[in-house]
């Protein structure tokens, strides 16, 4: 923002996006086509061991093989569709247990408030993995833990937004007409205040998401991720990892398909938060 | 009693007491949840072979493992509220001596990281305010979206790759620099986005204007008047930075092979040594809590603000 007075933005003139933020919508567009059409593209079955490990990238094999002599480019692609579905699903979860149980919490009254949100202070004092690190140690590492684990790790930031944005619409007079035409309170907050809150949620969804995918490779990375036959992109650089020496190929390529996508996944996120945040825009003014 | 105290009297007592309530819910969750983890020490010292099953059950009297999970939560709880952290199943070490070796490590990665972190994080936010039309800005979001999105690990493992296996210029392990490095620029993001998004805010308040309109430059707005104000945001953080800065660690000294209380747990979570990875979770939970509650406490004597609700 400049020293001189700020013109604020226009009801009507949105800013144009910019450049960085069009080039991250063409990575994104690209991974969710790879993963549609994924194993349309694969030129090896990428779970099948072969006999020349760490070889470099050739015409055989185009990125090159890893320890075990699997294809690193069809491992790559079937990455794309895994870590992006693990990493959605856990947002889901964040999104549904959080703003859901904040908002039902917020709704039933003060004591399903402060028990909802004891819980949630609660996870954010175990902060980053370590609660998601705790989860999974303690139902073993499987898809479905590390899934439900980055779900609940996340859920806190969705109910913190599910309740600002509650109290704020329950100030505005269409809550109070349907209070006076006898709506009860989960109807309320339900069906009048959850779709005017949505944008909110999805906003905040969409910052969410890169971190779910991010957490997930840690997780993997650690060895507490997805089973080890699973390419998600972690998997991928957790076991390449300790053979750099003879292989870089195999973890760079990884590397770079997770910092590409998380990348234009935040840029697009923090976009689409400057363009529908209203109080961010109120305070340019 | 003036009711101004009273109000701050009453604000530090609701402080302490929720800290104590989420202290209390951290010790009973890592408890339990360590608990349900099937198999336990003597499963995997069984299965390296080294142990007969007579052997083996008599191991789990020892530990306790054979008693009722109720039962042995309150042994624990009893134990530690003396200081006692225990002692480590598999290694049959004092708890408190596992952490006193390796933390200097971790606490000097730590410190490193959190000097380069507050230097970057604040000087790019200042140089962007004060320079609103330079590559500061720009900079400040590059390293707002990296540290967000680009995991620390990953950088670590191209730097091990480009500096230790293609140029050699450092060891592939043991190193420290580098790792202080990256976990430095990761906290610097986490602080110059709050910082930059407050100075921004800041700058449209009236008291700026005057300040402007008084004819000081830029840069004695910006640094006398913009960042004091700002400043808050990032003693309110304490607990986030803190928390990022451990479980950064973490991750950097598996990467870069470095001991120290990252390694201690990994190794402690493979072998499960419950009562080490108890120790570990419970006390950076404790730690987190602390420096939330003490952020808590200094914002109400620093920012008057606060004060009135």
């Amino acid at each position: 923002m400049s020293m001189i007075a700020p013109t604020g933005y226009s009801r009507y003139r949105m800013p144009a996006l910019p450049l960085m933020t069009w080039i991250s919508i063409g990575f994104i567009a690209v991974a969710l086509i790879v993963t549609l059409i994924g194993p349309f593209l694969v030129t090896h079955d990428p779970y099948m061991f072969g006999a020349d490990m760490n070889s470099p990238p050739s015409k055989e094999h185009w990125l090159g093989t890893d320890d075990q002599g699997q294809d690193v480019y069809s491992r790559l692609l079937i990455g794309t569709r895994l870590s992006l579905f693990y990493g959605a699903s856990a947002a889901c979860v964040a999104l549904i247990t959080g703003g859901l149980a904040a908002l039902i919490a917020m709704a039933l009254g003060p004591v399903t408030e402060t028990v909802v949100f004891a819980v949630v202070d609660l996870i954010r004092a175990l902060p980053g993995i370590l609660f998601a690190l705790a989860f999974v140690v303690a139902f073993e590492p499987s898809e479905t833990s590390v899934v439900l684990a980055l779900g609940i790790s996340f859920a806190p930031n969705f109910a913190l937004i599910a309740r600002a944005t509650y109290l704020q619409q329950m100030a505005r007079p269409y809550t109070d007409a349907a209070k006076v035409l006898g709506a009860g309170r989960l109807r309320i907050a339900l069906v009048h205040v959850l779709p005017n809150i949505g944008g909110a949620l999805i906003t905040q969804f969409a910052i969410i998401l890169p971190r779910c995918i991010v957490s997930e490779s840690v997780l993997s990375f650690l060895g507490l991720g997805v089973s080890p036959e699973t390419p998600t992109w972690g998997r991928m650089i957790a076991s390449a990892a300790s053979f750099t020496e003879d292989a870089p190929h195999a973890v760079i390529a990884p590397i770079l398909a997770l910092s590409i996508v998380t990348f234009s996944l935040a840029l697009i996120g923090d976009a689409l938060r400057r363009r529908f945040d209203p109080a961010r825009r109120r305070i340019a003014q | 009693m003036t009711p101004h105290l009273a109000r701050l009297l009453v604000g530090i007592t609701v402080d302490i007491l929720r800290s104590l309530a989420i202290a209390v819910g951290i010790v009973l969750i890592t408890f339990f949840l360590i608990r349900m983890i099937p198999g336990d020490v003597v499963d995997v010292r069984g299965l390296e072979g080294s142990l007969t099953y007579a052997q083996q059950s008599a191991m789990r009297d020892d530990l306790g493992l054979s008693r009722g999970w109720i039962e042995q939560f309150f042994t624990w709880l009893s134990m530690i509220s003396t200081g006692d952290l225990g002692v480590s199943s598999r290694f049959a070490t004092p708890i408190v001596d596992l952490i006193a070796t390796v933390l200097p490590s971790t606490l000097k990665l730590g410190l490193a990281a959190l000097g380069i972190g507050l230097f970057f994080g604040i000087a790019l936010p200042t140089l962007a305010c004060v320079y609103p039309r330079s590559i500061f800005v720009g900079l400040v979001d590059f390293v707002t979206i990296w540290s967000i999105t680009i995991p620390t690990f990953s950088i670590g493992i191209l730097c091990v790759v480009v500096f230790a296996v293609w140029l050699g210029w450092i060891p592939a392990i043991g190193n420290f620099v580098v790792p202080a490095i990256i976990l430095g620029m990761d906290i610097a993001g986490t602080i110059a986005k709050m910082l930059h998004e407050d100075m921004k805010d800041i700058e449209g308040a009236d008291y700026i204007r005057t300040a402007r309109a008084k004819g000081l430059s830029p840069a004695r707005i910006v640094i006398g008047h913009i960042l004091p104000n700002a400043f808050t945001i990032v003693i309110a953080l304490a607990g986030l930075i803190l928390a990022g800065v451990l479980t950064g660690a973490l991750t950097m000294e598996v990467v870069f092979g470095l001991p120290g209380l990252g390694t201690l747990t990994l190794q402690a979570i493979k072998g499960r040594d419950y009562p080490v990875v108890q120790a570990v979770i419970i006390w950076l939970g404790l730690a987190v809590i602390f420096a939330n509650l003490l952020t808590d406490l200094l914002q109400r004597f620093i920012d008057p603000r606060l004060r009135k609700s």
